[in-house]
């Protein structure tokens, strides 16, 4: 059985392993690393719920091979913030509501820090806009686009005028 | 020792943040694909892709000899584990039995016929290609109706036919009734086939110790005890050696409220393979294979009365209920479920119906949120709107003119209406939305060609599923929950719970209930639930059970441990319990507060010190209570706004305005959650999602590709509102909520868009209302 | 939902993963962006036996402007595209019709080369490079070609690239000032496939008159198609409402071979093809100065 060398960094950690070509990015970081944090929702990339950061821009974990990642810098859930913080996002997540089952969550939070770094204040449509690749069947998606308006505020005023 | 009321202090009626929300943020939540444990081997089902075949023959031997493969079993090798089937008792309802994995035939595209047990998925995968399957394909139905036909394909050949049930009940003066109508009026629908799609799928693990004979089960279910029992039975484990666990669950909806052939398989090959058997279903298997809902074709007909009053209603509901009568509800729950609700907060005093289910070649039917009664709200109310109408009023006028408006109320169908605001919430929504000034833009933008629509829906919902609500809807379903509250030596509280949560925040919820009456913080109370080996014993969550149910019970043995607390700490501070109140944590004389104690120290004391102990009394802190409500049913309505573009059908919906009642409610906030979330499932319903199989049995929807669930960018303005009429017959007056949003969003918003495009000469009798759909009505407007 | 085993060959350069190719015929596929291809995977529809994986051609990532073109290497990822100020300045049809395509996180992955090799009937690419009549440029070991755009589409998931090329850059000729362009589509949710699509781009005179125009269909047949006989109505003629929407009725002539499934039927597709086209030339025409 082939398998291919891989080294990347995973949550600001160095990673090398050998995987075998078809193993997807999700499973190499669920199975593999065992930061099962990143979810499976369809594995044919419409739910989002597989979202991590890439080199910092938000993609579909699942719509990548491990062995594609060679050389990538990947946060997962689990590395969003270094210690037991929360990051903002996290945080307005849990002051909105905007979360039930839970397993939508950190593919939505994600998606949203993403957004947040490349629009620092974005409007509800393109908030709307941009969740639309993350698919959450128990909220109604209200909350949850309110809580990233209330993140977005408070990173902006995070920071001072 | 009864409670009717529940203190509202600190923490009951307040929108207190989920204390279970940090694990969920962080990734550190484990659902059942979550659970690594060493030696795991994982589990592959081969599926039928045919809609209807005869098996001749199995040959596992290629998989088998794959490198990775542990075993491969066919229905020979499980022929130990007996079939599935409904045990309801209800006269005339046939049975039919759905071996755990298929046997001679299959019947719908996606039925399990063989299982592959490898080193990982991804080989498990690879051999369960290479299982080879002889089928013979037969003719194919996937209509209930031509199901019905004497010369229909037959699913159940000892049964001689697909229909499984089939009964007219008559109640009230039904002849009289349209003998006098002034106008009597037909309209059929179909409602479409769609399904929960919880974000998570089901999946399960199986340990077997074989030296103990024990089996631990993990599975993604919404009822673990009475998966537990079930287990036991058909696997024929000693009950007290199954302990089943059901992890973070990411979303149930009613579809994980049942016990699966794929369970069953999966914990029996844990127990023959000696290693832990894991299955996690993939989306394809979820959408083909979990349980489907919401198929029903309903004919409904009108006694009215020239001034708009409902004389009586005659109703035909058939139950397109998949290939097999599913266990635990059978093909019954959609028909029998909607006939009960065809009245619904209007008062009729004549109605007949005809409840028919049959099995077509589909996946089988199961709960799904509003089980029945979205089914029965989208027609009668598409159908009261049309008759409003044809009458020339308005369709809020004409729901005021039949509204049921004292309380109790004894419907035709034996429902107990305990009490509601059906009135005042038509008011309130009408009042929020701008009903009048709305009336007005849509025939200014009539003048202008554009299609502005408005659709209300009135519901009532029967709600916190306990024996008599069950009885009342037409179902003979137990009902037996238990919370246990314990409070530890050094003062800690816990809760554990039957009901289990997978999105509705219960550990808040109970939580706040306990520390209410316990008179102690949240941050010192934790609920515990779905580990069989620490939650007492009980139904599980559906049916929006669990802020009546599990906030009673937890109500009725906090209370019983509130009373040991303050007879522990009397003895201590030498007074009478009656003279003492606790308050935050904190057990102090009334009037001189300075004389007091913290929990801390008067549990210490019960546990630790014997010179608090009286003769006869159980000093552990300790209570275990039970509860089974009375028939307590909330109500509400939702009113959309819609414009359909006229040049294409795609309906941009604008604003949606629910006003709810569920009684006294526990946590605000989780209410409306829960509103929000089974708004969109109804919007999903009204607009995007429908289960399509051709002529063959073929599943056309089979990924989220084709299956299309609402995104944030379909989901308008929801503003929810709350009247709080608490239920007379339940601890503290709380009435379930949950299914509302479900129950009546699909006729809310398929109204509004009926509305815009009225005088549509053709009407829609089918969901969802695609563009499509939509385009076609308004074309047949045009053409004349 | 996993895949099937592949081999698989990670290339350092354009040259080797040509002589890759050029070995494995039709056994092999490239694997680009991979968000087309890997769902493919994943299904088990697409089985390659070689995946050759472009991942590492940092040479096809490249995006430039020169002599009135704007050259795209084929890995250049969507992402990048939209956002490039070259792009909104020259080409910003191809900019707005990316916002079409999916959701960011598949943009961020997602390639100009693989999107149009992928040649879905429903994307918003394929109708813009049609429209725009733009070159691609395909390679082999033996050496290059030019593709018109319209020679390049040829049925569903079907293009002219043999086994062994592959797309290396999409040439763009670049708007002259004034040019009018719009894209207007139906889709059932944000994001989601067309169910009809156009893409519309005019010139026009001082006086009002059309000089150029053309007008690309997607979603609704097996490949992109030029609505040429909505092209000559407009040719031209004044771009008043009447004489785009009679342009826009002749439009279904267009469709030879339609496309049907469970979102939309051929019936209802052809029914919208004129909104369509009718939408997307009145937002050209909002935004074509003379």
């Amino acid at each position: 059985m082939q398998l291919v060398a891989i080294s990347l960094t995973v949550n600001g950690q160095p990673v090398t392993a050998e995987v075998e070509p078809r193993m997807t990015l999700a499973d190499f970081l669920r199975d593999q690393l065992g930061l099962t944090g990143t979810k499976l929702g369809c594995e044919h990339g419409i739910c989002g719920s597989c979202t991590v950061l890439w080199d910092g821009a938000a993609v579909r974990s699942c719509l990548a091979l491990a062995a594609q990642a060679d050389g990538a810098t990947i946060t997962t859930i689990e590395g969003l913030v270094a210690d037991s913080t929360l990051h903002p996002v996290q945080q307005a997540f849990w002051d909105e509501h905007a979360l039930q089952c839970g397993f939508c969550t950190p593919g939505m939070v994600l998606t949203a820090v993403a957004l947040l770094q490349e629009n620092p204040n974005p409007s509800e449509a393109e908030i709307r806009e941009t969740l639309s690749g993350n698919l959450c069947r128990c909220t109604g998606y209200q909350n949850i686009v309110r809580a990233v308006r209330v993140a977005a505020e408070r990173i902006q005023s995070g920071r001072g005028s | 020792m009864t409670l009717q009321l529940l203190p509202r202090g600190k923490w009951v009626g307040a929108r207190v943040k989920r204390v279970e929300d940090p694990r969920f943020l962080t990734g550190e939540a484990r659902y059942l694909a979550d659970i690594q444990l060493p030696g795991t081997v994982h589990a592959a089902f081969v599926r039928s892709p045919y809609g209807h075949a005869r098996i001749r023959s199995i040959d596992t031997s290629a998989a088998k000899a794959h490198p990775g493969v542990i075993a491969v079993f066919t229905a020979e090798d499980v022929a130990a584990l007996p079939p599935l089937a409904s045990s309801l008792p209800i006269e005339g309802l046939v049975p039919t039995p759905q071996p755990v994995l298929a046997k001679d035939k299959v019947r719908f595209v996606g039925e399990a016929v063989a299982v592959v047990v490898a080193e990982n998925r991804y080989i498990a995968e690879d051999a369960a290609e290479l299982v080879q399957v002889d089928y013979e394909p037969l003719p194919a139905v996937t209509h209930a109706e031509r199901a019905m036909a004497p010369d229909a394909p037959i699913l159940h050949e000892d049964l001689g036919t697909n229909i499984v049930y089939q009964k007219v009940t008559t109640l009230g003066d039904v002849e009289g009734a349209f003998a006098q109508a002034d106008r009597i009026f037909r309209r059929r629908f179909h409602t479409n086939r769609f399904v929960a799609s919880p974000m998570e799928t089901r999946g399960c693990l199986s340990i077997y110790e074989r030296a103990s004979g024990q089996l631990t089960f993990y599975s993604s279910t919404q009822m673990p005890h009475m998966l537990r029992l079930f287990l036991s039975l058909f696997l024929d484990i000693p009950e007290h050696k199954v302990r089943v666990i059901s992890p973070e669950v990411g979303g149930g909806f009613g579809q994980k409220m049942t016990i699966y052939p794929e369970e069953v398989v999966i914990a029996y090959l844990g127990k023959v393979l000696g290693r832990p058997v894991k299955w996690v279903e993939d989306r394809r298997e979820n959408l083909a294979a979990a349980t489907h809902a919401k198929e029903q074709i309903i004919e409904l007909e009108a006694a009215i009365r020239a001034d708009g009053r409902v004389l009586g209603i005659k109703a035909r509901l058939i139950g397109d209920g998949g290939a097999y009568s599913f266990n635990t509800a059978s093909a019954l729950i959609e028909p029998l479920a909607a006939a009960g609700i065809v009245p619904g907060v209007y008062d009729i005093p004549a109605y007949q119906h005809e409840v028919i289910a049959v099995c077509t070649n589909k996946a089988p039917v199961g709960a799904f949120r509003a089980v029945g009664w979205t089914a029965a709200q989208t027609a009668r109310e598409l159908f009261f709107d049309e008759i409003a109408r044809e009458l020339g009023l308005d369709p809020a006028e004409f729901r005021r003119r039949n509204l049921i408006t004292s309380f109790p109320h004894t419907t035709v169908t034996g429902m107990v209406y305990d009490s509601g605001s059906y009135r005042e919430s038509l008011e309130r929504a009408l009042e929020l939305v701008g009903y009048e000034e709305l009336r007005k833009r849509q025939q200014e933008l009539r003048q202008q060609g554009r299609y502005l629509g408005i659709g209300i829906s009135l519901y009532v919902e029967p709600t916190a599923w306990g024996s008599e609500i069950a009885l009342q809807a037409g179902f003979p379903f137990p009902s037996h929950d238990n919370a246990t509250v314990t409070i530890d030596p050094t003062g800690k509280v816990r809760v554990a719970v039957s009901v289990h949560s997978h999105g509705q925040g219960h550990e808040t919820t109970l939580a706040q209930v306990a520390a209410e009456i316990l008179g102690v913080s949240i941050d010192d109370v934790i609920v515990e639930h779905g580990d069989t080996d620490r939650a007492p014993w009980g139904m599980g969550t559906y049916a929006s059970r669990s802020a009546v149910i599990g906030g009673g019970m937890v109500a009725l043995a906090a209370q019983e441990v509130r009373e040991k607390v303050l007879r522990v700490a009397s003895r201590l501070l030498e007074v009478a319990p009656e003279d003492l109140e606790i308050q935050d944590g904190t057990i102090f004389v009334r009037g001189a507060p300075d004389r007091s104690l913290s929990m801390f120290q008067v549990a210490f004391a019960a546990y630790l010190d014997g010179r608090v102990r009286a003769e006869g009394e159980e000093p552990l802190l300790s209570a275990t209570k039970f509860y089974d409500p009375r028939a307590t049913y909330s109500n509400g309505c939702i009113v959309t706004v819609c414009e359909v573009d006229g040049e294409t059908g795609l309906v941009r919906l604008d604003k949606i305005v629910a006003v709810e009642d569920c009684g006294t409610m526990l946590n605000p906030m989780i209410v409306e959650g829960q509103v929000m979330g089974a708004i969109a499932q109804g919007i999903g319903g009204a607009l995007y999602e429908a289960m399509v199989y051709d002529e063959n049995g073929q599943l056309l929807t089979d990924t989220f590709a084709t299956y299309a669930l609402p995104t944030a960018t379909e989901i308008p303005e929801l503003v929810i509102d709350h009247l709080e009429t608490p239920s007379p017959v339940t601890i503290g007056g709380i009435k379930g909520i949950g299914e509302g949003g479900l129950l009546a969003t699909p006729a809310s918003v398929a109204g509004a868009v009926l509305d815009a495009i009225w005088p549509a000469g053709r009407r829609i009798e089918q969901l969802p209302l695609t563009p499509e759909r939509v385009l076609s009505a308004l074309q047949a407007e045009r053409e004349g | 939902m996993k895949p099937a085993a592949f081999a698989y060959e990670r290339p350092s350069s354009l040259d080797e993963a040509l002589a890759v190719l050029g070995a494995h015929g039709s056994d092999a596929r490239p694997l680009a962006g991979g968000q087309s291809l890997i769902p493919m995977l994943s299904l088990r529809i697409a089985r390659p036996s070689v995946l050759v994986d472009l991942g590492r051609l940092s040479e096809l990532d490249t995006l430039r402007l020169h002599d009135g073109v704007l050259e795209i290497g084929a890995m250049t990822r969507q992402r990048r595209i939209e956002r490039d100020p070259l792009v909104r300045d020259h080409v910003p049809i191809l900019a707005e019709a990316l916002r079409f395509v999916g959701h960011p996180a598949i943009r961020n992955r997602g390639t100009i080369g693989g999107s149009l090799a992928h040649a879905d009937p429903s994307a918003e690419l394929p109708a813009v490079a049609l429209a725009l009549e733009a070159e691609i440029i395909v390679r082999n070991s033996q050496g290059a070609r030019t593709i018109p755009a319209r020679d390049f589409f040829l049925g569903p998931f079907t293009t002219a690239l043999r086994d062994d090329e592959l797309v290396v850059a999409v040439r763009f000729p670049t708007l002259r000032a004034g040019t009018g362009w719009g894209i207007a589509e139906i889709a059932r949710r944000h994001g989601d496939f067309a169910l009809a699509g156009a893409v519309a781009v005019l010139e026009r005179r001082q006086d009002g008159s059309c000089t150029r125009a053309a007008v690309a269909l997607f979603g609704v047949g097996t490949r992109p198609l030029r609505a040429t006989a909505s092209e000559q109505a407009l040719v031209g003629r004044p771009l008043s409402t009447d004489v785009l929407r009679e342009a826009a009725a002749l439009a279904v002539d267009a469709i030879d071979e339609p496309l049907s499934d469970v979102h939309g039927s051929v019936s209802y597709r052809r029914q919208v093809t004129p909104v369509v086209v009718r939408r997307a030339l009145e937002a050209a025409v909002q935004r074509a100065t003379a």
